[in-house]
């Protein structure tokens, strides 16, 4: 049975499947990542490192319709996706972010997205050379920037 | 290669690719039938819940939680949206959705991005897994397929927005269902942050592709010159 061809699987058996994938996401990284998130940023702003953030980062993300708090997830970002979410979405429910604010960064996460982690998955498989490395990164950052730039102007 | 290039694409999978386009844009967002199209629609939301026992209503989160405890009760109920979008995505992909997004891409890469056609099966793999588009990548230097130019260009490619499609959809549609405290929908849609995301990582491989031609071309020829020099 196990060898029948693709084209014979029901589709709802696709569909299943597709959502155990889902699934699999949502208790390995969904959850995990949001709860922490929830649990930094209840650290940040017992401590009121959430202001000192807005305070600092607050000129230059202001250039792209955010509140500086915004950098803590661009921050998250780069360590990984799934946490930057998470962080978006615990400034949400802080009220330090609101619904337009996770529009303009939502591509930018993915567009610099787990880029530590995709260092060692991508460029060391591919087997990019080591002087490359920066502008590869710098390329993330930057396709993150304007994506947000341009979403400001979009939403 | 060249089995790609010849395979046929059916109509149905341009049919499954332009559905995957307008169910995902949020174009047809309504509670009226044609709804039925659109994934914010069918993905729903959760009803409401007891609060206490004077039979006041609150959202299946719970009111007034704080800390892990309410990060883990709001994380559950994203997972129906995960799940439902990448159930959604792997129907789409039977159908061959991807396959007609790649006839499509396959003649545009050369001119978008100065990568040749056989990167197309590898661009798919790349935006729904980075193992598979670095490995498929890999193996495409080997066999000569693609320069060394080439390879930086399309790694850039994949480096920003890795495993777009499983990642986003996984984690990142789940921003376009969220309302913030002033209750303020999330503006926007899937569709259109997917399209932001995509223009961009093709602009990012075109930043690489100028660094390589104009930049890094002087510094390589200078370091062999001096190399030949110091022989």
């Amino acid at each position: 049975m196990s060898a029948a061809p693709e084209s014979k699987k029901m589709i709802t058996d696709v569909f299943v499947e597709g959502a155990r994938k889902g699934w699999g996401i949502g208790i390995g990284s969904i959850i995990p990542n949001i709860m922490m998130a929830f649990i930094i940023i209840k650290i940040l702003s017992l401590t009121g490192a959430l202001n000192l953030l807005a305070v600092v980062f607050g000129p230059v993300m202001a250039v792209f319709g955010v509140p500086g708090e915004g950098a803590a997830v661009l921050m998250a970002a780069v360590m990984s996706m799934g946490g930057a979410v998470g962080v978006a979405v615990g400034l949400l429910n802080e009220g330090a972010l609101h619904a337009r604010d996770i529009a303009i960064l939502a591509p930018a996460i993915y567009l610099m997205g787990s880029t530590i982690q995709y260092a060692g998955r991508i460029l060391g498989v591919v087997g990019t050379d080591g002087r490359r490395y920066p502008i590869m990164f710098g390329i993330c950052i930057m396709n993150a920037l304007m994506a947000m730039f341009v979403m400001n102007i979009l939403v | 290669m060249k089995t790609d290039d010849q395979e046929k694409v059916s109509i149905g999978a341009y049919i499954a690719l332009a559905f995957a386009v307008v169910f995902f844009s949020g174009l047809l967002k309504s509670t009226e039938w044609y709804g039925v199209f659109d994934f914010t629609t069918l993905n729903g939301g959760f009803g409401k819940v007891l609060k206490d026992a004077t039979g006041g209503l609150t959202t299946f989160r719970g009111a007034g939680g704080s800390g892990a405890a309410d990060g883990f009760m709001f994380a559950l109920g994203l997972v129906p949206t995960a799940m439902f979008a990448l159930g959604m995505i792997s129907v789409l992909e039977h159908f061959g959705a991807l396959k007609a997004a790649r006839k499509m891409l396959t003649p545009l890469l050369r001119p978008l991005m100065g990568i040749p056609g056989s990167t197309g099966l590898a661009i798919i793999g790349s935006l729904q897994s980075t193992d598979v588009g670095a490995g498929i990548t890999k193996s495409l230097s080997d066999e000569g397929e693609l320069n060394d130019t080439e390879k930086d260009i399309f790694t850039a490619f994949q480096f920003s927005g890795g495993a777009l499609i499983v990642n986003f959809f996984g984690s990142g549609a789940i921003l376009f269902t969220l309302s913030d405290t002033t209750g303020a929908a999330v503006p926007g849609s899937i569709g259109l942050a997917l399209i932001v995301m995509f223009i961009f990582k093709i602009v990012g491989a075109n930043v690489m592709r100028f660094y390589l031609k104009t930049i890094d071309k002087k510094a390589t020829k200078e370091v062999t010159a001096q190399a030949a020099e110091a022989k």
